[in-house]
């Protein structure tokens, strides 16, 4: 390869790096208050709670998957947390307890309902696609019923609402919590046994079914995961705003998966990292602070978002076709 | 009454003469069986014949026309219709549809379904088949498929029709529903050519026989002109094979024992014995079960009776590749690209994934051993990469077929189980795969070879089994058999 091409293939490989980069020059000169440490900071609060759903839509991507339930997940974890917790509570239990045991709760459930999509995708051989709307729907649904269609409130004890409010050296927790499942994530994906069989089944299921890979077993882990990771996203939520209802997370899963596909996840599954998801996590969340900041229409940044989406799906396909 | 003629045909391709000189006739109202091993030219005749591929030199007339296509629309259009093995019906579309696919009667803007099911009726029964035109196709038994494929082609009114291995995907009594079905064509005035290695349906269905070998014409004559022997002689003339290297032996200890497993309309009661570094032979023609034997003896597909036995120790009754990878047994599958490798990712990748556990301390990925197993195969099995990052899709089809050996080597199998590993890459190639399969043998570790090139089992295995039909139906010594026996054992008959 010569020189030239070298850089090129470089450039064509770190597009999205670059033009983070230059959005972020662009903003600095555009917008006097981004680069403050406040807004800043502002930027990792906002983006962490559905950039941890990324990363476990990542997997899920890669495994050849998908899972549209996610923001209904977001709504029934934290509907099911408050409402055992109000429960407990109006029962005697003091509020440090009670949540904990409707966050038990709420993880079981979230469990419980990655196994369900696992077992539908693979042993019915239904497509994830279809498998996880149904349950986005029943789930958004058993989520209204639950909390009766009201916010529940007072239901936190302190500790909960440290998730979403609190603050470790001058940096919000949630920060660290995004940065903690991307460390784990690029572990995951890059390091392990279990990483290394997503990429397979992902890459060609049949292939590594005949390599002796368990696929039932790892696709039932990445849906499972993923769930968790709607769960936590949905708890740092509902910390933050000190309630939940079952109209939280509505829409999640576009933003999610657009951050997912901007970092050069391929949807066809096999291609994909733990880093161009952060990228395109942080990507997505300055372009959302820079609208703000510049006073964007809110209805606008929907619009920006879909041809993002749209973008850089065109952009990986071209990508990949070279590949096969 | 028609002749389809060719004169002085001739097909290069780069390093490679596919036909030479052919000068052959067919009339109309005969079946023309076309037979020869693969490899022979007998695709390639018929592909000139479809459209889908030009002659470099040579003539074909059909009724004294001259024929020359660009495309198979073209040769269809000139009434020449081929039916291939690979069925085109689309399943969730009923048996009228699929026959007028593209070309439905109709009523103003709407599909006249009456008169579409009315003429589909009336050429199935021009077959002399009772098959109802409403009926979805994925409800049809194979024959049936193929009956109604055979009568698309024949709804285009064509002079020549070409049959390529019809009855290779159905069972006994399907074949004889078939024939029923040409034979009701033969009296239309249709010229037949039909392709098949079933050698003992030649006599029942055609009535002359057109021998190609290396690319040459060896004859054409009737039917009862010659026989089993005859046949046999002419497509492999006197062979030269290749011996096995003398250091080869097996060991008295058995590895594995299969007991009568069965797998319902794939394979029957097949038992057998397989003894620590044996290379054993699989010989068997297209669709006599020999791929869904090693399927499922791997665990990749299911059986329905039998038992299987590794080492004294029984396989779970339901076997997965991951428990028979557990029991150390390995297989390279017939299809590489598919189910073999994964195209998108590396080489080093490729060929760590069998032997994940091992690249692996306590499910962690150790890098370094991951590159030394990766590199291992490369330098063992001598695959020429760019670099080890390289995707697997940018490698030839002998590198890749490596590339799947590789994989599974570094795991350390005890039993390999080879599906056509010969199939698609070159000459020096598959010396190169014989030589690792020996290799490996000298280490004690056992093989299955499966191929439907009987040559090379007789080049490179210590025993043979025979399957035909779903059973095992005889064992051969490679030293006491000829080419042309083994291959008449192979597609049935006796000699």
């Amino acid at each position: 390869m010569t020189r030239n091409s070298k850089t090129k293939d470089f450039m064509i490989r770190h597009m999205i790096e670059m033009l983070l980069v230059l959005l972020i020059i662009g903003m600095t000169i555009g917008a006097p208050n981004f680069a403050s440490v406040n807004n800043i900071m502002n930027i990792f609060r906002n983006v962490s709670l559905k950039g941890v759903v990324a990363i476990g839509m990542t997997l899920v991507i890669i495994c050849g998957e998908i899972d549209l339930s996610i923001g209904s997940q977001v709504a029934l974890g934290g509907v099911l947390t408050a409402y055992i917790s109000k429960v407990l509570i109006d029962a005697g239990m003091a509020p440090d307890y009670s949540a904990l045991i409707g966050l038990l709760a709420a993880i079981a459930l979230a469990i419980l309902v990655g196994i369900f999509h696992g077992i539908a995708i693979y042993n019915l051989g239904m497509p994830s696609f279809i498998v996880t709307l149904a349950t986005q729907s029943i789930m958004y649904g058993l989520a209204a019923i639950i909390c009766g269609g009201f916010p529940i409130i007072n239901v936190y004890p302190n500790w909960y609402e440290y998730l979403g409010v609190g603050k470790l050296i001058g940096v919000p927790v949630q920060a660290f919590i995004l940065i903690i499942v991307v460390l784990i994530g690029w572990f995951l994906m890059s390091k392990t046994d279990l990483g290394r069989s997503i990429y397979a089944v992902g890459g060609n299921a049949e292939s590594a079914r005949l390599s002796g890979i368990n696929v039932r077993r790892v696709k039932i882990i990445v849906m499972v995961a993923v769930q968790l990771m709607a769960l936590l996203g949905g708890t740092m939520n509902s910390a933050q705003v000190r309630s939940a209802t079952f109209g939280f997370g509505r829409g999640w899963e576009t933003q999610v998966i657009s951050s997912v596909v901007i970092g050069g996840t391929a949807m066809s599954g096999g291609i994909g990292t733990i880093w161009g998801t952060f990228i395109g996590i942080m990507f997505t969340g300055v372009i959302a602070n820079g609208m703000t900041l510049l006073n964007v229409n809110e209805y606008m940044q929907y619009v920006v978002n879909g041809a993002l989406m749209f973008f850089a799906v065109m952009f990986n396909t071209y990508m990949n076709r070279a590949r096969r | 009454m028609r002749i389809l003629r060719t004169e002085h045909i001739r097909k290069e391709y780069p390093g490679c003469l596919a036909l030479d000189d052919i000068g052959v006739s067919f009339d109309s109202g005969r079946v023309h069986a076309l037979v020869g091993k693969n490899g022979s030219g007998k695709s390639t005749l018929v592909k000139i014949f479809s459209g889908a591929i030009q002659p470099t030199s040579g003539k074909f007339y059909l009724d004294d026309e001259e024929l020359s296509f660009d495309s198979p629309v073209e040769a269809q259009h000139k009434g020449i219709a081929t039916v291939y093995q690979e069925l085109s019906l689309i399943p969730y579309l009923s048996v009228a549809e699929n026959i007028f696919l593209g070309r439905l009667p109709k009523k103003g803007r709407l599909i006249d379904w009456k008169t579409a099911n009315r003429q589909a009726g009336e050429l199935l029964q021009k077959m002399n088949v009772d098959i109802d035109p409403a009926e979805k196709v994925y409800k049809l038994s194979m024959w049936q498929c193929q009956v109604v494929e055979i009568t698309k082609a024949m709804s285009y009114n064509p002079k020549v029709l070409v049959l390529d291995e019809p009855t290779s995907a159905l069972a006994q009594h399907e074949v004889q529903s078939l024939f029923q079905a040409v034979r009701a064509l033969k009296n239309q005035g249709v010229i037949i050519i039909y392709i098949s290695h079933r050698l003992q349906e030649l006599w029942e269905i055609a009535d002359t026989v057109t021998v190609l070998r290396d690319g040459k014409l060896i004859d054409s004559i009737p039917m009862q002109d010659t026989d089993h022997r005859g046949i046999v002689h002419m497509m492999f003339g006197e062979v030269e094979i290749r011996s096995r290297p003398d250091d080869l032996s097996v060991q008295e200890e058995n590895v594995m024992e299969v007991k009568h497993l069965t797998r319902a309309g794939k394979f029957e009661d097949v038992s057998f014995t397989l003894k620590k570094g044996e290379v054993l032979g699989i010989a068997g023609m297209l669709g006599a079960g020999r791929t869904e034997l090693l399927r499922s003896v791997f665990g990749a597909d299911p059986y329905d009776s039998g038992e299987i036995i590794v080492e004294g120790k029984s396989a779970p009754q339901k076997p997965t590749p991951e428990s028979m990878k557990k029991l150390g047994l390995g297989l390279t599958p017939e299809e590489r690209k598919t189910q073999g490798v994964i195209l998108i990712h590396s080489i080093r990748d490729n060929l760590c994934y069998a032997g994940l556990d091992r690249i692996c301390d306590n499910h962690i990925v150790n890098s370094a051993r991951r590159n030394e197993f990766a590199q291992r195969q490369i330098n063992d099995l001598q695959i020429k990469v760019p670099s080890p990052l390289a995707l697997v899709s940018s490698l030839s089809g002998g590198n890749q077929q490596k590339i799947v050996l590789g994989n599974w080597l570094n795991n350390q199998p005890k039993i390999m189980l080879y599906d056509e590993p010969s199939r698609g890459i070159d000459v020096s190639a598959k010396q190169q795969i014989f030589q690792i399969m020996w290799d490996q043998s000298r280490k004690g570790i056992s093989s299955i070879f499966v191929s439907s090139e009987l040559e090379e089992l007789l080049e490179v295995c210590h025993r043979i089994l025979i399957m035909r039909m779903g059973k095992i139906v005889g064992e051969i010594d490679p030293g006491e058999i000829r080419i042309d026996e083994l291959y008449a054992a192979a597609m049935g008959g006796n000699i």
